[in-house]
């Protein structure tokens, strides 16, 4: 026992703790730095005390996969240590994530800076799977960014291994709008494609610069998908009628990608098509992605130090509403919005309940502006 | 005072809609008598709406004019009639309601100020204020200059109709159908347009501190050289006053120092001029991109110590391999990829040599090359 606690404070000295950066349900991380060399790392420090049975699933999960995979686009778990009550992940320290610079308005992508990140997000997604590890939850958001450039694959609190056969796993992972339909249809078991899926609405957001499929329940996120990508049929999806959770949803029809995504090229429209297909089975594999055309034609992908970064944690913080404020869709010739309709109206209405009949015409009175 | 020339004027009015206050008398002020804020017009380059007014107004609706009402202020509907506050006020202040000249159906807010006499130059700068907002390819967008000159061409083309009221219905599904195909590369025009005018000012900031800069550290040496030059002259009067030699020689000694202290200051400014130039120059070295690699390790560079069986006798996939209904099938599970899993676990470092001592450099390579977990 007391060997134990000797290694954990000789791991604990080499790192120290700075200031505070985020909290989450299960964490607080802290931006850290390695003592003997001085580099930055983030210090997620999970608060133990809170759960009475022991230790959060999602910090188990981290730990076990994070402490497995070394790749160059997965975030790389340096030590872990416990102090008291707590336990500490020493993470790589990353400075923004692909959410950041896609809210970025003042950030343009160029074709090949898509490219470049969706390289980077199979080739670790290509790691993850080859070592039998779902993510199982992709997101814009947990897809961090190094100062470098280079994107990594983060939050392995939902990732797991894939089953033994008969061995059940839960629907409930994926960030709603990253969700595929086999998720949302209550399927136990599923494979792989799952994370295709959500690189798929990645990809698509990449190019739209708004989420693809913003679904606001998990039924309203079937429905979202099939008014995107039409209703599938069971020759398209064979079996999925059968799946737990199967409502039918009435027929969206199918409308080919190329109409939302008019200024993509044909390999980019082939592979998103291939990353969204409904039968997971016929879903393109992060192995077979890497090889698609798309990466192969036309231009080169950015080098990692070319891509556009947020120039500023202050710029971009800025909420969306504020940057994209009073845009008039198709008013009738310039103006700005003075002031919400029905705001007035409301007003007005106020007015005449308490002014009574209001006076329309004025009583003339030529003494004050008789010219001189 | 004269009329003459009062006929027409444009008066600068805030968006608040209250004028700028004009002392000269006589001037009619416009006023707004309206409770409510009209947005639009077109914008001077301070932010400002300057609004066209003239002497002879008169309301085509209730044909007040400003003799009766000194505070008239006519503003533009949507299908380019003119009327006057009240009348606006008491035809639309309940809704949507028909133009009184036209018919078309017209809401309070969609009024807008007046900015040109004419108003067919008000509409025409409307509409192609619009167009222009889609309508923003670059010449770089298309491969020749043909395919350029007949977009140009068709821009003009739909511009005209929509001025001219020429089959309006048809123009507008033209430009929705645009739009449509175009969405992606409106955005990005836009997005471009926005990065040039930031880059723009980006220059001008930068520019304007250099500038700066320049002016304090100017102003800084002539306050060092006059300090200098005080400080100098005090001391040669003070060796004049208590050394016992040759007062020519002193002058001349002092005069050589000064001329040696400002070459020296002149120089050190040049110094720092050119660092500012070499930190510019630094930031645009150049970095190649490089061709895409599929997978960037040599998981893949040699063959498997196994082959995947058809079938296997595996009481534990009973389940999948029955999977009657196709629940596992719809899902996308393949019992193959336990089976693969199982068989790579059991055979995978086989033919790799265990590492040499516990660096961690070591470790990692078994990692890149070995399957990292145990099997269950």
């Amino acid at each position: 026992m007391d060997a134990v606690e000797k290694a954990n404070t000789d791991r604990q000295k080499r790192w120290a703790k700075d200031q505070k950066i985020g909290e989450g349900t299960y964490a607080v991380v802290y931006r850290g730095r390695e003592i003997a060399t001085g580099r930055k790392v983030a210090i997620k420090k999970i608060k133990v005390g809170q759960f009475k049975d022991g230790l959060d699933m999602s910090a188990i999960r981290e730990v076990k996969y994070l402490r497995e995979l070394k790749h160059a686009n997965v975030i790389e778990l340096l030590d872990v240590f416990s102090t008291k009550q707590n336990l500490n992940l020493v993470l790589e320290f990353l400075d923004t994530d692909l959410e950041l610079v896609i809210r970025d308005r003042s950030l343009v992508f160029l074709p090949t800076d898509i490219k470049s990140w969706m390289a980077m997000t199979f080739r670790g997604l290509e790691f993850c799977h080859r070592n039998f590890i779902l993510h199982r939850d992709l997101k814009p958001n947990n897809l961090l960014i190094a100062a470098n450039g280079q994107l990594k694959l983060a939050d392995f609190g939902l990732a797991r291994d894939f089953a033994d056969p008969g061995y059940k796993m839960t629907c409930q992972v994926i960030t709603r709008w990253y969700r595929p339909p086999e998720l949302l249809f209550g399927c136990r078991y599923y494979s792989t494609a799952v994370d295709i899926w959500s690189v798929g609405c990645i990809f698509a957001e990449l190019m739209l610069r708004t989420p693809y499929l913003p679904g606001e329940t998990d039924m309203d996120q079937l429905k979202t998908i099939f008014r995107a990508l039409g209703t599938p049929t069971e020759e398209e999806w064979p079996g999925h009628t059968k799946l737990p959770d199967y409502v039918p949803l009435g027929n969206f029809p199918k409308t080919p990608l190329r109409d939302l995504f008019s200024a993509a090229s044909p390999e980019c429209i082939s592979l998103l098509t291939k990353c969204l297909i409904y039968e997971p089975r016929r879903r393109i594999s992060a192995r077979d992605a890497l090889k698609h055309p798309y990466f192969m034609t036309g231009a080169y992908p950015t080098h990692p130090s070319k891509l556009p970064k947020p120039a500023s944690k202050a710029s971009s913080n800025l909420p969306l509403e504020e940057l994209d404020g009073n845009a008039e869709p198709n008013g009738n010739g310039p103006g700005v919005k003075a002031n919400a309709p029905n705001k007035l109206k409301r007003k007005l209405s106020s007015d005449d309940v308490n002014g009574g009949s209001r006076s329309i015409a004025r009583k003339l009175d030529f003494t004050q502006h008789r010219q001189p | 005072m004269s009329r003459s020339g009062s006929w027409l004027r444009g008066t600068v009015i805030r968006k608040g809609g209250n004028s700028t206050s004009s002392t000269r008398t006589g001037t009619p002020q416009i006023q707004s008598t309206s409770s409510t804020v009209f947005g639009g017009g077109v914008k001077d380059a301070s932010g400002r709406v300057s609004e066209y007014s003239s002497m002879d107004d008169t309301c085509p609706v209730c044909k007040s004019d400003r003799y009766l009402n000194p505070k008239l202020r006519l503003l533009v509907s949507a299908c380019y009639h003119k009327m006057c506050e009240s009348c606006i006020d008491r035809l639309f202040t309940l809704g949507p309601a028909p133009c009184p000249v036209c018919a078309k159906i017209l809401r309070k807010l969609a009024f807008t100020p007046q900015t040109f006499e004419d108003l067919g130059v008000e509409k025409e700068v409307a509409i192609r204020r619009r167009i222009a907002k889609e309508f923003n390819k670059r010449k770089e967008d298309f491969p020749d200059l043909r395919s350029y000159n007949d977009y140009l061409e068709m821009v003009e083309d739909i511009a005209f109709n929509l001025i001219n009221d020429i089959d309006i219905p048809e123009t507008e599904a033209r430009i929705a159908a645009y739009r449509q195909e175009n969405a992606a590369l409106i955005e990005l025009n836009v997005q471009r347009e926005e990065q040039y005018q930031k880059y723009l000012k980006e220059q001008e900031d930068a520019e304007r501190q250099e500038r700066e800069q320049r002016a304090l550290e100017l102003r800084r040496f002539e306050e060092e050289e006059r300090e200098e030059r005080e400080k100098d002259r005090r001391e040669l009067i003070d060796k004049l006053e208590t050394s016992d030699k040759d007062a020519s020689k002193l002058v001349a000694r002092s005069r050589a120092e000064a001329l040696r202290r400002a070459t020296a200051r002149t120089s050190s400014s040049t110094v720092a001029s050119s660092r500012l130039q070499r930190s510019r120059t630094a930031q645009s070295v150049v970095v190649a991109d490089v061709p895409h690699v599929p997978i960037q390790d040599d998981w893949y560079t040699y063959d498997d110590m196994f082959v995947l069986g058809d079938s296997y006798d595996d009481p534990a996939s009973e389940a999948v391999r029955r999977d009657r209904d196709g629940i596992m099938r719809a899902g996308g599970y393949r019992v193959e990829e336990a089976w693969e899993r199982a068989l790579r676990s059991a055979v995978a470092g086989l033919e790799i040599m265990p590492p040499q001592g516990l660096s961690s450099d070591d470790a990692s390579l078994a990692n890149g090359q070995d399957v990292p977990m145990a099997s269950g």
